[in-house]
């Protein structure tokens, strides 16, 4: 993954707006929907940094276009805290056309409270 | 609402009781779709609710409807059926954008939340451009 870290043509950022502070150790996961099965097929699993960021989530050659699902522990993550959630994971589902560019996806949420943003 | 929608809900409408548009009770659960791109409401947005089977793990549909002018969709399940569980609104926000000749980042949108206490009222709303959503818990 070293390798790979801040050449990821997808990233993500991760703030916990609740508390002001960037979401450290949350779970995530990136999917790529499979069009012929129709089923979501797991590319990555990672954690967020201590910047609430996750470096490496793809190659630049495995990024082709099409759906993809990025998953984030929000339940976990406040459960963590010792706190309830009310959104118990949150799925971002887009659609990559073209897969030469780069895309950030940056999730801010609180726990009753979350959006998202094709960003740069 | 496609046709395929429509073949849903009649299904659902002649056996279950969890959709009832036509009650004079409110639903105790209500979303609101803005579209914040163009500053107006989400209107013609086909959503379904679904819960999750706490056993088999999977989703089972309740409602299927299409918001109004307001980008509101009443009656999406009686107090009745409201108990405790996982959630998810499913917003179809690519033929959406489509129908007004946009593309959109997103094919759909799944907000799925957890209720424990039934007996209040919650209010799931969705902002949503064709670049960005958000959603919280509202009154």
């Amino acid at each position: 993954m070293t390798s790979l870290k801040d050449s990821s043509p997808l990233t993500t950022h991760v703030l916990n707006t609740g508390d002001g502070l960037p979401a450290a150790r949350m779970a995530l996961s990136l999917h790529r929907l499979d069009p012929q099965l129709v089923l979501w097929s797991l590319i990555t699993v990672g954690t967020t940094d201590s910047d609430g960021r996750c470096p490496g989530l793809i190659s630049r050659e495995a990024f082709t276009p099409g759906l993809y699902k990025m998953r984030f522990e929000t339940g976990q993550y406040w459960e963590s805290l010792g706190q309830t959630c009310f959104h118990p994971y949150v799925e971002v589902v887009f659609s990559i056309t073209e897969s030469d560019q780069r895309y950030h996806l940056p999730l801010l949420f609180s726990r009753y409270s979350y959006s998202t943003y094709k960003g740069s | 609402m496609t046709t395929r929608l429509q073949h849903i809900r009649d299904h659902i409408l002649a056996e279950n009781k969890c959709m009832d548009m036509t009650s004079p009770l409110p639903s105790p659960l209500t979303t609101h779709v803005l579209n914040t791109g163009m500053g107006v409401p989400g209107a013609g947005m086909a959503l379904s609710l679904h819960r999750l089977d706490p056993v088999t793990s999977a989703w089972s549909l309740i409602t299927a409807g299409t918001t109004n002018d307001d980008g509101r969709c009443p009656g999406l399940i009686t107090r009745e059926c409201f108990t405790p569980g996982v959630y998810k609104i499913r917003f179809e926000s690519g033929q959406y954008w489509e129908g007004l000749g946009e593309t959109c980042f997103y094919p759909y949108i799944e907000i799925v939340f957890n209720i424990t206490d039934a007996a209040q009222k919650f209010h799931v709303p969705l902002l949503l451009s064709r670049f960005s959503y958000s959603t919280y818990r509202g009154s």
